[in-house]
């Protein structure tokens, strides 16, 4: 089967990427060497890869190892003192020769127990999910889905206007029986 | 190093858990004045592969919906003020009309109800975290569906 | 992936600094050539380059193997890009948070007038086209150019589909060849 000039145009970053079959290869090709427009195509897109390469590699050569490396143990050494001190402080309060620290900890704890819904509301973890209580739902005789993404808990409520439409449903990636 | 000198450290690490224990106490007794919403009508659909890129925040969140192109079709943003009706105009000759009803322990109350014309399609309450949204979806539109998302958040 | 990389992110992963900076002199020139089609500017490039090979030291220990070892280098840099650019873009207006990511400066770059070689121009004016397409759009076209990277790779690198590489890829091929198509 022949190809025409758009069905070409269409795969020919993906033709000379190396990622179209080979039945297809071999059309493609064969009406790139037919056609001069279809093969001035291919010229510009190869250009078009070759110039982009150059010249970000252009761009990237004045960089030496040296220097870059200079600047990662840098960050590491940083991040290392960072953690050292942050420990050096801390260790003295939470592991002590005495249990002085027991006592606020303890106050502190049970304050956290009292007051752990303004934390934990509802299902997962309150400030961080995007969980939404349905308190009431009403579709009007319209079917009515109530989903949840299992990420970040985001309530999705869906509507079938017209089940006898050919629409597919949508999918869950997780659906929350408690709903 | 004795009791006298490690006292400082205790001190501030134990003011700070307990600021940070009560501070969402102090948060929730305040009610805010009216409250920010910003509806964002996106259309869902089948015949692409384009991910609008305005869309990315939500990607995960879209993706459980199965379709393979998503577009932001336009987004309103209203302040409106507590138990007054808000309506925002959704493609296809249809309206949302949102009522905040009430604040509380950080969770916002709204009342929601998608119509086409003058008939109702959807009636839901929803409680939802303060700068927190939720997804509504189906009607059919353009070869697609819409999804409307709710977002609120206090000023 | 290649029997050396895996010998030295073992190596890595039991705290050997110096396996590390071989990793990294066998990678930071590629992976600070997609950084810099990403952000189109050298400095921010060099800076997040070298954020993004401290965060793989930083996490080789998680590193399972089950990707090559470039493909998760490319992932950790792409991230870093995508995190730079919406701290960059951060607007005031909280109102705007919820829904809406990045809002592209469009800016025309101009070419240097010194810049005599007709080489150098092409250069300058495709990375400024370069510039105007989406962080997706320009992810997938860099990581394409530098490293001939497969479309199964790039899309493991940037978390999306096959498909959406190749449509990406032909998108931003395209809007490339229109801007440069006097150059081409």
């Amino acid at each position: 089967m022949t190809m025409d000039c758009e069905s070409v145009r269409r795969t020919l970053g993906a033709w000379l990427d190396g990622e179209v079959s080979e039945k297809e290869s071999r059309e493609i090709r064969a009406h790139v060497e037919a056609c001069p427009s279809c093969r001035a195509e291919r010229s510009r897109l190869e250009r078009l890869q070759f110039v982009l390469r150059a010249a970000l590699k252009e761009g990237a050569s004045k960089v030496t190892f040296e220097s870059f490396w200079h600047g990662i143990e840098r960050r590491i050494s940083q991040g290392r003192v960072r953690h050292r001190e942050f420990w050096d402080w801390l260790r003295p309060v939470i592991l002590p020769r005495r249990l002085a620290w027991a006592i606020p900890v303890t106050v502190v704890c049970v304050l956290a127990v009292l007051f752990a819904e303004q934390f934990f509301f509802g299902l997962g973890w309150g400030p961080r999910s995007n969980v939404a209580a349905v308190e009431s739902i009403d579709g009007h005789g319209f079917n009515l889905a109530l989903l949840r993404e299992s990420e970040t808990k985001t309530t999705v409520i869906w509507l079938f206007e017209d089940e006898e439409e050919d629409e597919p449903a949508p999918e869950a990636a997780s659906t929350d029986a408690s709903l | 190093m004795n009791r006298l000198q490690k006292l400082p450290r205790l001190t501030l690490l134990c003011s700070l858990l307990l600021v940070g224990l009560s501070a969402p106490l102090g948060a929730a007794e305040k009610a805010p004045q009216g409250l920010h919403l910003r509806i964002g009508t996106i259309l869902a659909s089948n015949e692409s592969e384009d991910f609008d890129p305005k869309l990315s925040r939500m990607k995960n969140q879209l993706e459980v919906i199965k379709y393979s192109s998503y577009r932001l079709i336009k987004e309103e943003v209203q302040k409106v003020q507590w138990r007054v009706n808000a309506v925002f105009e959704v493609p296809g000759g249809r309206s949302l009309v949102i009522l905040p009803q009430e604040y509380r322990n950080q969770r916002l109350a709204l009342k929601v109800r998608l119509l086409q014309g003058d008939k109702p399609l959807v009636d839901t309450t929803v409680r939802l975290r303060n700068r927190g949204y939720f997804l509504l979806g189906g009607p059919a539109h353009e070869g697609g569906v819409l999804i409307l998302s709710i977002f609120a958040m206090t000023p | 992936m290649e029997p050396s990389d895996w010998e030295l992110v073992r190596k890595c992963q039991t705290g050997d600094v110096g396996a590390f900076q071989e990793l990294a002199a066998k990678y930071y020139q590629k992976v600070f050539m997609v950084i810099l089609g990403i952000l189109n500017h050298r400095e921010d490039a060099l800076e997040i380059a070298q954020e993004t090979f401290y965060r793989a030291f930083r996490k080789i220990r998680e590193f399972r193997g089950g990707s090559t070892f470039y493909t998760w280098l490319y992932r950790i840099a792409v991230n870093q890009c995508i995190d730079f650019q919406r701290r960059q873009r951060r607007a005031p207006a909280e109102v705007r948070e919820a829904i809406d990511e990045l809002l592209y400066e469009r800016g025309e770059h101009g070419t240097d007038p010194y810049d005599a070689l007709e080489g150098k121009e092409v250069m300058s004016r495709l990375l400024a086209a370069l510039n105007d397409l989406t962080p997706d759009h320009k992810a997938v076209i860099v990581l394409r150019a530098v490293e001939g990277l497969s479309y199964k790779e790039i899309s493991e690198i940037l978390g999306c589909s096959e498909g959406t590489v190749m449509s990406r890829l032909h998108y931003a091929r395209k809007k490339l060849q229109e801007k440069l198509a006097h150059f081409l």
